[in-house]
This record gives structure tokens, C-alpha cells and sequence, in this order.
């Protein structure tokens, strides 16, 4: 360990001159070589201190304990606000994006789309397209019968309609033609046929046989109905929730919401002179474009580079394999022209995989001592046509609700139904965010009930770090009681909520979501990693980091290089990530399930320790100095007990280079075995998890219901923020798409089952005008696991706006609306009803609610002090006891459930005397599988 | 990507030149559109919403951007619509509200007034409205019914959602209209004709000049009052316009727009309220209520109609608080 005071006789970069008039050297004081291996800094900068950990010497503080990382920190670039490293391509327009790719003798390629909800395909006669002038190639269903999915086990999608169509706006047929003219002019031409069918709009209908499924599965289908997945979930004493003090029954209808990203889809196809397929596309997920293009198109995946553009926003929207870039590769095939598709907006709206459209109903129920008792979560949520990442929604919805509190009990159905629309998939926050929001206002609810602090009765409720939920997730690091002290603090709560005028009001709503997928759909995460990073340095110095990471705006290429430039020790100029090609990434899986930070970094780390470890090895031959005894800071490598004797890195690693030439170094990232092993165990599982609070402050139009957040106080507990301003620039964003959802956006299907507001002007995305004032506020409880500590930012931070803007709203005008999103009109036809139950004539006179705390409100609080010393001491591993969700209720951590408390149980299937009583989706477990049926083999 | 379908555009210079134009395209019997700002029509082209194979520019025809407390030429931007430059306190807070920033720099008077109707099955791409099997107002030669209002294949529904032409109407402006028949001028109140498709009285050739405002507007004090989902660029969910004479509530006059197919002056529900005497905020309330009940939004746009009925009230209200002080 080396600390450099102002007392040391030499000082690296120093100030004071190093040499007198006289030319000769001042005694103690030496010129440093310049480290001359690049960077536009010529000598090397003294080492930062304020971001090195104090663990290892430096100044950076580190209330949540030490870090395996914290050796490997050089205070280069972790925790500095730093620009992500392609926004000068960015703000000078020279990123390249999906539609810019311009390839020699490209042609235009244009879908032809259903004009029905659901119709059976009679037939196609192309001969007209093929006739027309200009027109180069025709595709039909026929030319890709082969199935496809973003889950192998729901393959479900043709690249265009084989058989049936199954929303307006699904894909018929595709035409490449010389130019978009032409190609608009062909669509016209084709001649299909179709049989009309009964189309299914409602969920709820969803659940009842049809004569015509809108799927297939054979003798795994659900009876005759368009369920395409339940889930049923119970953990934990339902004995507890009888007799409670308090509980809280709301039935919530949430819209469909769509990411609205600026980009729309495009893609561009082209088969290269040998016979390979390259194509571009604005992915999130390349490679599973890369497995599904081979499926469709025949064709081994060692045939095909998938190359990613720069992706104008994702936000999970881009993260299936889509049948579009199917349709260009085969129109390029047949053609033999590079085939570019682009998406007007409306196409992007049918391709959808928003958010679910959701009807949820939240029981819960809290004991005498104010402890939640149970969750009783009932989703049923409206797929669309397609399966996409349904299955694991489906889970979602349900078992990320089991945190951040301690649970008596936890009760879940689900179901995901097939409709005539377009289909949903994963958005920010991906299954978590609606039942969070429904869950975060029950809470809110029971405090009101019980005369307590809707803060303290959360604060004196949550798990500590090191625990596992009541479904097995196991929590490492827990920044959740901070989050929520902080928000109170900022928003100055304990003197506004429930305080204020008719009209303002304040709202909490906290968040918990996982930081990376535990389970790589593709394969098995104890035999293969989850991410891997390779790492190459040639002669120059320069570091090129190869990765599959998609960057697709969140700034995940800033943090791989941010983390190589910290173990290295180098300026972030010199490492230059690769990160667009499938021929020379290696495999990743991609942007979704928040998992590229935690994952990625952390392959990316242990790739960069294994080149330093060889440019130190050859330091050490140089220096004599054992690599223990050696600094690395700023292109440079020395004696920690004496800076003068060093060695520049450029210079270190061209004797690490000798004989064999570039440094290689392969890094790679898989999480530890962990979970439950009841059916569904893996879904929600996750590494880390992530935590966050917000506080919303709203002004309420009593006489419009326009609803106006004006303040939000929004703290996230990232783990480490690797760099804040990027973790800022999240938690803001998030804040936005978040408001969008509770406030305006929705997917409107009017009275035909069409979706009516296909386009920006209609769908109504927030403006700057309805933008609050953010305050993002970093938590950092420093993950053991995560890379320098971290955790995701990039969806968390979505969950807890919603409800913090509802329960405002209730502050604000006393009224509990569950109807998102809260358009002007749901929020009068709620103040009209308030009105008639008041018997006030003017909606000015409605009292806003007021609260005097109750006999439990002390309780709590002493409870919540005692439990934030228990979670410090297990934070920083002083206390490393046992901890499973249940000892608040008096259990024993060391011994199984099961064992000590009768009518305990994990139940993935319901006992059939609980079928009467289940909720809606849980109607789907009335059904029989055809297999149980004796139907269809 | 929205490709517009290919159409000959035309630069006449003088009035008389664009008329000279509108009649030798009508004499051989080709159809066109007058685009002015193009922030309206050109998205619909894009659409591929009714369009015509000429279309003939406003923009360089002299004499038409003249700007000033009586008179306002039909190509003056909404952006250029400011007290600075004389233009009426009310009309200048309806301007400022419309659209965006950026819209309003391009978007001009004349074409706020002609605004084309909108309607959630109308304003729709190619594929879209195919699949609903079109509308009555773009039926692409299938006599299809209105999708709002079925089994009835009369009238179109489309709501005007124009923001000035209320605010025009209660300070009694008169349009000045020009076409190869000659020029004529009518109050604001009968420029505009009920159907969805019609509009207003615009005959084929014709287009909307200027507008003129008596020397008694300057003496009237007004508010607008605009529903919308977000504060910008959104269209009028529903819009009240009132204007007064200061100390003279009986000469109050209203407007609604965003709530039909026209906008229209409430003359009857007004002259209804001052029968019984004014009776200040009892006369403001009772006011507000009839209004709420004199309009017909149907179900087209962003908010449902029950809900945007309700607030005209609460508009109207806001609109004529002032009349209190």
C-alpha cells in the first residue's frame, strides 16, 4: 500500500522544479520520463486518490465495507462522471444507425401486412408484383417455414404469415424492388385471399376456448383457449393473513405502453461475394438475430456476421429476432442486391413487444405489529399474437413483488394470453413495473389504514442485505433503507405528506429489480459463461477490447472501456472497444434484463487483470521489483516504496510482447449457483438486485384532472456508480418513460380492435413541458459481486415513479385511482365520483387527507432503528449470520421452513380445493392441458 | 419511411396569377390543394390522405404576410404572431399555443383557419386505414360509411381543431376570400360549414386571402382557453374563446372550437344568461353549464368526448373569470 503525502521526498508529476539554474538535479527531486506510450497528456498524472478506496489506501469512502475489485482500482476512470465515448459520433451526426447504412446497388425492400385482426391465408398470387417493372424479388410465407422465437421455448413466429395472420399488421409477403416507389406500387399488386376468422381483442375472453386458437401446442395447449402461459406461485404461511389489522384489495387495469424509442426499425441484408449473409440492424440482442436467421434461412450461424448499428433506442423494444430482418435477407438472397427495410411508424407501433396490457389485482395484508402478512398478486396480461418473451413476463409479474420486503406469505397466479394484436414483449423494467405499482399503493393504503408513516411502515418491513426472499433469490448488497432516508430527507416529507393543500400532494413508491438475468436462455450458466471479453494490446499500446455487448444508448461500451482503462491504469482514449460485429465479438447475450454492466464489466475486468498481470510480470523483470510491490498509475509502473524507479508502460509491455507478440487475454463472467428448485425458480433470478426510492411531488387540477409532477427525489442504489452521469442520465430517463406510463401514454385499441394511435403524435410521450424536476440521487451499497461493486441502472429506476405519482395523486385530492394511465378523464370520472359521495357540488370544496399517526407509528420506528443497525452490521459482513425472509416473524434462519412452521409450503401448482377461490388469470388453472384431455397425441 | 406521392408544385407570385392557375387546372380538369406553411397538408400527403397531383404555393405570392392590429395576411407565420407586431392580446395567446415552437415558425394563419377536420380513423397511413376498410371522408372510391357515427353515409364528423378561428370570431373578424369567380368577404362566423369534409365555403379555386378586424376589437379584452393532454404540440381537445368590452358584460361573446366539425360563436347561450339578467359569478356558472351542454364532441380524438362536453364548462368558466374582476 502506498500513500503519498506532501512530506514524500519524491513526488510523481509534483509540483516544485526539478532542477536548478545551474542545470543541475534539486536533491530528492526527479524528472519523471514521460511515459510516452500515447494519450494526449505527455507526463503522467498523479494518482487520484479520492478514487481509490480507502480500503487500499486511498481516500474514497467506503461505508459499505471492502471490495474483491478494490485492488484492482487505480482511480483512472471508475466513479468519475465521464461522457460516454460515442457521443461525439453521437452529437456530431456520424453515428451510423440502421437506416444510414448505405451499401453499393442496395434495393428497397417493402412488407405487404394483414388488413385483418385474424384471417386464415387461402392464397397468394404474386404473379402481378413479379411482372411489375423494377420489381427484382418476391417473398411469401412459403419461403421461410421455419419457426422462430426470442425464447427457445416459445418459437412461434414466421418471418412472414405461414398459414394464418394474426393482427392487423402482420406480415403477409415482401417485395425488393429498384427503389420505395416502385416497391409501394407492388404491394398493391399482390392478390390475397383470405377466410376472415373470429378475432380475440379482450384478455379475459382469452381464457375461454375458442374455435380457432390463435397458437397451437399441441398436446401441451391449454384445453381450447389462447392461454399461452400461467404461472401459479405460493410461498410462505397463508395462515397469516387471516385476521389482519389492516389490508388492501385494489383491482388495476394498466394500458399497453410502448417504448417510443426515436429510431425506428431498419435493417439492411446483403450476401457477400463468398456466400455470407451480413446484416445490419439496430439490435439489442445480435445474437439471438444471429441464431434465428440461421434457423430461417438454413443456413450454419458461421455463414452469417450480424452487424450491429448504432441503436437509435431500444428500451427492450429491439431485443427480439425480428421478422423484418428475416424478410431482408431472404429478399437479398433471391435478388442477389444488398435489400434495405426500413420502418415508417406505424409499422413500428404493429411490430410492438411494449409493455404488457394488464389487469391486476393486489391483496395484501398486514399483521398487528405491522408486518406484512401477505401478497395475493393475480396478472393477467394480454400477449398479443406472439409468444416473444411472454414466458417470462408471465413469471415476472409475480416474483418480483417478493422483495424488498419481508414477506408472511406470497401468493401469485398469472397467465399471459394470446390476442389479435400486436404482440407485447419486454419494456424497461421488463414484467415488474405494473404489479409494482399496484403493490407500492396496497402499501400505502394499509398505512393509512393502520396510522402509520407510509415510509416507516417500509422502513421497519425490508429484508436486510445478505437474505433471501420468501421464492429463494438471494440478496447480496441492499441499498433500499438508504434509498428511502434519503428521499424523505430531500423532499423535506416529514413536513409536506398529508400536510398540504387540496390539489398538492406527495407520494413514495420504492423499486426492486434484478441486475442481470441469473439463466442464459441459450444454454446452460454452469457450463458455459454468461459474457465474455477478450482482450487484445499490440505494439502500440492501444487496448482493443472485443465484446458482444450492444450499446444501444445506455452507455455499456463507456463501461467496459471504463473498467479496462481503470485495471490498466490507462487513459480511456487508448482502449477502443469493438463491439459491432458478430465475426469478431465474442458471443454475449446482448441489452436486456439489465445484465451488461454486471456482466460484461466483470468479464471485461477479469480480461484486463490478466494483461496486467503480464505487464507487471514484465515490469517486474525489468525493475527487479516484485508485482506486489509495484503501482500502476497513468501509463506508468513503479516502486511503490520509491516512484522514481518505474518503468512506462509502453515500454513494459513491449518486453511482455517479446517472442510472442500482442498481448491476448480472454475474460469471462457466470454467476454462482443460486436459487430455489420449485418450477419456475429461475424466473427473476438474478446475481444482484437493485433498489430504489422515489418521492413524487404533483399539482392535481381539481376542476380538469390534469395532473402535473412537478418534483421528483429519486434515489437509486446502483451498487457503485461506475459513472454517475450516466447512472443520472438513467435515473432521469427512467423517470421519464416512467411518467409516460402512469401520466399519458397508452396504447389505444378502440371499438374495432385497431389500434388507434399508431403514431407520436397521438401516443402521447411526455414533452418537456410535463418533465418534473429530477433530482437523481446514487445510492451505493457496493455489490460483492459486481464489477468495482456495481449494479444495473437502466431499468430499476423506472419501477417506483408509478406509484409515487399515484399516491400522490391520493395526497393530493384524496382519491385512489387504479386505472393507468391517469389521463385527464380517468382522473375527472374519479372526482366526480368523490364528489357525489362528499355531496359537494364544487370539486374545489374535496378535502385532501389528512393523517394523525397511531399507537403503531413508534412501534415502527423503533423497529426500523434496530433493523438499520442489523443491516449495517451485514452490509459490511460484520454480521454474516444466516438470514432468510421469515425471522421477522419469529423464525428460525438455520433450520428449513418447512420444519418449523406448519403450513408452510412452495407450491407451483394449486390444490384443487384452492380453484374456486382463484383470481383471473388464476382462471386458467380450471383449464386441462390437452395432453390430460387425451387431445392431440 | 413515408414516401409522398409525387405531385407538380407551383410558385405563383401574384394573387392573380394563382387564380389564373386554379382556373386552367380546373379547366382541364385537374385537381389541387393551396398549400401554404405545409405543416398540415404535407403530413397528410405523407399519409396519403386525399391527395392531388398539384399543389400550388401561397408562400411567394406578394403582399400576403401584411401583419397589424386590423389586418392579418393568410401567410403569416403563428410564430410571427405577437403583441410586438400588433396582433390582439387574444389572438396572440391562441397562436402561441399552437402546436410547437418549432411548427409555429412554419405554420401560418391562413392555413390554422383551413385547417383540415381531423378524426383518429382518418388521420392514418395507407395500410392502416385499409384495414378498417376506409372512411367516409377519404373512401378511395368505396362510398364506405363514417367509422364514428355508423349506418350513416351523410355526414363526416371529423372535428375542426384549429386554435385562432375562435378567438377571430369574438373579436368579429371578417375573411377576405379570392378565386377565379372574384374576391369576396364574409364574417368568420360563416366562413366555416357544417361536415366534417366541407368545412368551410371555400369554392374549388378559391382560397383565403386575409383577414380583417374591426377598429372596435382593439377595445376588447379576451381569454383563450385550450384543453390538451400535453403543453405542447398536441391539437385542442376543446377550446374556448371569449372576449368583452371592459365593463360591459353584455358584451361578451363565445367561441368553442375542438368540439365539431366547425367552430362556432355561442350567441343564443350568452343572449340566454343576459335575458335573466347578469348576475356575475352566478351568471358565470349558470353560463358555463349551458355551454357544456350546447356542444357535441363525438368520439374522435385523443379524450373521450363525455370528458372534453364536461370541460367546456370549466373552460368557459376560466375564459370569462375576468369578467368578475
Amino acid at each position: 500500500m502506498i500513500v503519498m503525502s506532501g512530506g514524500y521526498r519524491q513526488q510523481p508529476g509534483g509540483a516544485g522544479k526539478t532542477t536548478r539554474k545551474d542545470g543541475k538535479r534539486v536533491a530528492g527531486k526527479q524528472a519523471f520520463p514521460p511515459p510516452g506510450s500515447g494519450g494526449s497528456n505527455p507526463t503522467m498524472a498523479p494518482r487520484d486518490l479520492d478514487f481509490i478506496p480507502e480500503m487500499v489506501g486511498g481516500k474514497e469512502a467506503q461505508p459499505a465495507g471492502a471490495h474483491v475489485h478494490d485492488r484492482a482500482r487505480t482511480g483512472t476512470s471508475v466513479g468519475k462522471p465521464t461522457a460516454l465515448v460515442d457521443s461525439n459520433a453521437k452529437v456530431t451526426g456520424q453515428a451510423w444507425y440502421g437506416d444510414d447504412v448505405r451499401l453499393a446497388n442496395e434495393v428497397i425492400g417493402k412488407i405487404l401486412r394483414s388488413p385483418h385482426h385474424y384471417a386464415k391465408i387461402k392464397s397468394i398470387d404474386t404473379s402481378k408484383v413479379e411482372a411489375l417493372p423494377g420489381v427484382l424479388a418476391v417473398a411469401t410465407g412459403a419461403d421461410s417455414p421455419h419457426q422462430f422465437g426470442v425464447l427457445p421455448v416459445t418459437k412461434d413466429e414466421h418471418a412472414m404469415a405461414v398459414e394464418k395472420v394474426r393482427h392487423v399488421g402482420d406480415l403477409v409477403a415482401c417485395v425488393a424492388a429498384v427503389d420505395e416507389a416502385t416497391a409501394m406500387e407492388a404491394l398493391n399488386l399482390f392478390e390475397v385471399e383470405y377466410e376472415v376468422l373470429e378475432p380475440v381483442f379482450d384478455p379475459k375472453k382469452g381464457l375461454e376456448d375458442a374455435d380457432e386458437p390463435i397458437h397451437w401446442r399441441g398436446k401441451y395447449h391449454l384445453a381450447r383457449t389462447n392461454v399461452q402461459k400461467r404461472v401459479f406461485q405460493e410461498f410462505g404461511d397463508r395462515s397469516l393473513v387471516e385476521k389482519p389489522l389492516a389490508s388492501s384489495h385494489g383491482k388495476w387495469k394498466m394500458a399497453g405502453v410502448h417504448h417510443g424509442f426515436t429510431e425506428p426499425h431498419a435493417v439492411v441484408a446483403h450476401w457477400d461475394p463468398n456466400g455470407r449473409l451480413q446484416l445490419y440492424t439496430p439490435q439489442q440482442v445480435p445474437h439471438y438475430t444471429h441464431r434465428a436467421l440461421a434457423t430461417v434461412l438454413d443456413v450454419p450461424m458461421h455463414q452469417i456476421n450480424v452487424i450491429r448499428t448504432f441503436v437509435g433506442g431500444g428500451f427492450g423494444g429491439k431485443s427480439d429476432p425480428f421478422p423484418h430482418e428475416m424478410c431482408a435477407a431472404i429478399l437479398a438472397r433471391k435478388s442477389g442486391r444488398p435489400v434495405r427495410i426500413t420502418f415508417d411508424r406505424e409499422e413500428v407501433y404493429w411490430i410492438n413487444r411494449g409493455r404488457h396490457p394488464s389487469h391486476i389485482e393486489v391483496k395484501m395484508t398486514a399483521d398487528e405489529d405491522a408486518r406484512i402478512s401477505g401478497f395475493d398478486i393475480d396478472a393477467l396480461i394480454d400477449g398479443g399474437g406472439f409468444a416473444s418473451f411472454g414466458h417470462v413476463t408471465s413469471y415476472y409479474n409475480g416474483v418480483l413483488a417478493t422483495a424488498p420486503y419481508e414477506l408472511g406469505s406470497f401468493h401469485y397466479t398469472g397467465a399471459r394470453v394470446w390476442t389479435n394484436k400486436p404482440a407485447s414483449g419486454a419494456m424497461r423494467g421488463h414484467g415488474a413495473v405494473n404489479t409494482r405499482c399496484a403493490v407500492e399503493v396496497g402499501l400505502d393504503e394499509m398505512s393509512e389504514q393502520m396510522k402509520v408513516d407510509p415510509i416507516d411502515l417500509r422502513l421497519a418491513n425490508l429484508l436486510p442485505p445478505h437474505s433471501r426472499t420468501i421464492s429463494g433469490f438471494r440478496i447480496t448488497s441492499n441499498g433500499m433503507r438508504e434509498a428511502l432516508e434519503k428521499v424523505r430527507e430531500g423532499s423535506d416529507w416529514d413536513s409536506k405528506f398529508r400536510q398540504m393543500p387540496l390539489g398538492k400532494g406527495l407520494g413514495i413508491g420504492c423499486g426492486f429489480f434484478i441486475s442481470g438475468s441469473g439463466l442464459p436462455i441459450h444454454w446452460d450458466p454452469n457450463r458455459f459463461p454468461h459474457a465474455t471479453v477478450h482482450i487484445q494490446v499490440d505494439m502500440d499500446g492501444g487496448v482493443t477490447v472485443h465484446t458482444g455487448a450492444a450499446d444501444i444508448g445506455q452507455g455499456s461500451t463507456t463501461a467496459v472501456a471504463q473498467v479496462v482503462s481503470e485495471v490498466l491504469a490507462l487513459p480511456l482514449e487508448m482502449i477502443h472497444v469493438r463491439s459491432h460485429e458478430s465475426d469478431t465479438s465474442p458471443v454475449d447475450l446482448g441489452s436486456y434484463s439489465s445484465r451488461v454492466t454486471f456482466m460484461n464489466a466483470n468479464a471485461a475486468i477479469r480480461a484486463a487483470l490478466e494483461i496486467r498481470e503480464q505487464i507487471l510480470a514484465a515490469a517486474w523483470e525489468i525493475l527487479g521489483y516484485h508485482p506486489n510491490n509495484l503501482v500502476l498509475n497513468d501509463r506508468r509502473i513503479y516502486y511503490k516504496h520509491d516512484p522514481a524507479i518505474g518503468v512506462s508502460y509502453l515500454k513494459a509491455l513491449h518486453k511482455a510482447q517479446e517472442d510472442k507478440g500482442a498481448l491476448i487475454a480472454s475474460g469471462a463472467y457466470r454467476s454462482p449457483p443460486m436459487g430455489g428448485v420449485h418450477k419456475g425458480a429461475a424466473a427473476g433470478l438474478a446475481p444482484a438486485y437493485s433498489f430504489s426510492a422515489y418521492v413524487a411531488e404533483v399539482d392535481v387540477d381539481v376542476e380538469t384532472g390534469i395532473i402535473k409532477c412537478t418534483k421528483v427525489w429519486a434515489a437509486h442504489d446502483c451498487g457503485k456508480a461506475l459513472n454517475p452521469l450516466a447512472v443520472k442520465g438513467q435515473i432521469i430517463g427512467s423517470c421519464h418513460m416512467g411518467l409516460g406510463q402512469v401520466l399519458s401514454e397508452k396504447m389505444v385499441y378502440g371499438r374495432t380492435g385497431h389500434l388507434q394511435n399508431p403514431n407520436l403524435l397521438e401516443y402521447k410521450i411526455p414533452s418537456v413541458h410535463e418533465m418534473p424536476h429530477v433530482v437523481p440521487i446514487i445510492v451505493e451499497s457496493c455489490d460483492p459481486e459486481g464489477p468495482f461493486g456495481a449494479k444495473e441502472a437502466g431499468e430499476g429506476p423506472l419501477l417506483p415513479i408509478l406509484p409515487a405519482v399515484v399516491n400522490a395523486v391520493y395526497d393530493a385530492i384524496g382519491i385512489r385511482l387504479r386505472d393507468l394511465p391517469l389521463t385527464p378523464d380517468v382522473v375527472f370520472k374519479g372526482i366526480e365520483k368523490a364528489m357525489k359521495a362528499a355531496d359537494v357540488d364544487d370539486p374545489l370544496d374535496l378535502e385532501s387527507p389528512r393523517v394523525t399517526h397511531g399507537d403503531l407509528q413508534p412501534v415502527l420506528v423503533k423497529r426500523a432503528a434496530e433493523h438499520k443497525t442489523r443491516d449495517q452490521a451485514r452490509q459490511r459482513s460484520e454480521d454474516t449470520s444466516q438470514y432468510v425472509n421469515g425471522v421477522l416473524f419469529g423464525f428460525d434462519p438455520n433450520i428449513p421452513l418447512e420444519d418449523q412452521v406448519e403450513g408452510w409450503r412452495t407450491a407451483t401448482e394449486p390444490d384443487p380445493e384452492q380453484l374456486a377461490e382463484l383470481g383471473l388469470a388464476g382462471k386458467a388453472w380450471l383449464k386441462k392441458e390437452q395432453r390430460h384431455m387425451g387431445g392431440d397425441e | 419511411m413515408m414516401l409522398m406521392p409525387p405531385f407538380t408544385l407551383h410558385h405563383p407570385t401574384t394573387v392573380e396569377a394563382a387564380c389564373e392557375l386554379a382556373a386552367e387546372l380546373m379547366a382541364a380538369g385537374e385537381s389541387f390543394d393551396w398549400v401554404a406553411g405545409g405543416t398540415d397538408l404535407l403530413p397528410n400527403y405523407k399519409w396519403h390522405i386525399n391527395t392531388k397531383p398539384h399543389v400550388i404555393s401561397l408562400a411567394r405570392i406578394e403582399g400576403t404576410s401584411t401583419i397589424s392590429a386590423n389586418e392579418l395576411g393568410c401567410m403569416i407565420r403563428l410564430a410571427d404572431m405577437t403583441e410586438a407586431n400588433g396582433v390582439h392580446p387574444v389572438i396572440v395567446q391562441a397562436a402561441s399555443k399552437v402546436a410547437s415552437s418549432l411548427i409555429r415558425t412554419n405554420a401560418t394563419l391562413g392555413g390554422n383557419l383551413c385547417l383540415d377536420t381531423r378524426c383518429f380513423w382518418y388521420n392514418q397511413g395507407e395500410d392502416w386505414r385499409r384495414s378498417i376498410d376506409w372512411c367516409h371522408k377519404a373512401d378511395c372510391g368505396t362510398g364506405a360509411d363514417c367509422r364514428v357515427i355508423p349506418n350513416q353515409n351523410t355526414l363526416c364528423v371529423a372535428t375542426y381543431q384549429g386554435d385562432i378561428a375562435p378567438t377571430l370570431m369574438v373579436l368579429g373578424a371578417s375573411v377576405h376570400l379570392i378565386g377565379p369567380n372574384g374576391a369576396r368577404t364574409l364574417p368568420i362566423d360563416a366562413f366555416y360549414q357544417l361536415d366534417g369534409m366541407k368545412k368551410n365555403v371555400l369554392e374549388e379555386g378559391e382560397f383565403l386571402l386575409k383577414v380583417t378586424l374591426p377598429d372596435d376589437a382593439a377595445k376588447r379584452t379576451g381569454s383563450y382557453q385550450k384543453l390538451r393532454v400535453r403543453d405542447t404540440w398536441d391539437f385542442p381537445e376543446a377550446g374556448v374563446a371569449a372576449s368583452w368590452i371592459e365593463g360591459d358584460p353584455a358584451s361578451l361573446v363565445i367561441a368553442t372550437t375542438a368540439l365539431e366539425s366547425i367552430p362556432r360563436c355561442h350567441p343564443d347561450e350568452v343572449a340566454a344568461i343576459f335575458a335573466d339578467g347578469w348576475n356575475g359569478a352566478a351568471s358565470v356558472k349558470a353560463l358555463s353549464s349551458a355551454m357544456q351542454k350546447s356542444v357535441k364532441p363525438v368520439n374522435n380524438t385523443a379524450l373521450p368526448p363525455r370528458y372534453r362536453k364536461s370541460m367546456v364548462r370549466v373552460l368557459t368558466k376560466r375564459a370569462i373569470q375576468g369578467l368578475l374582476e
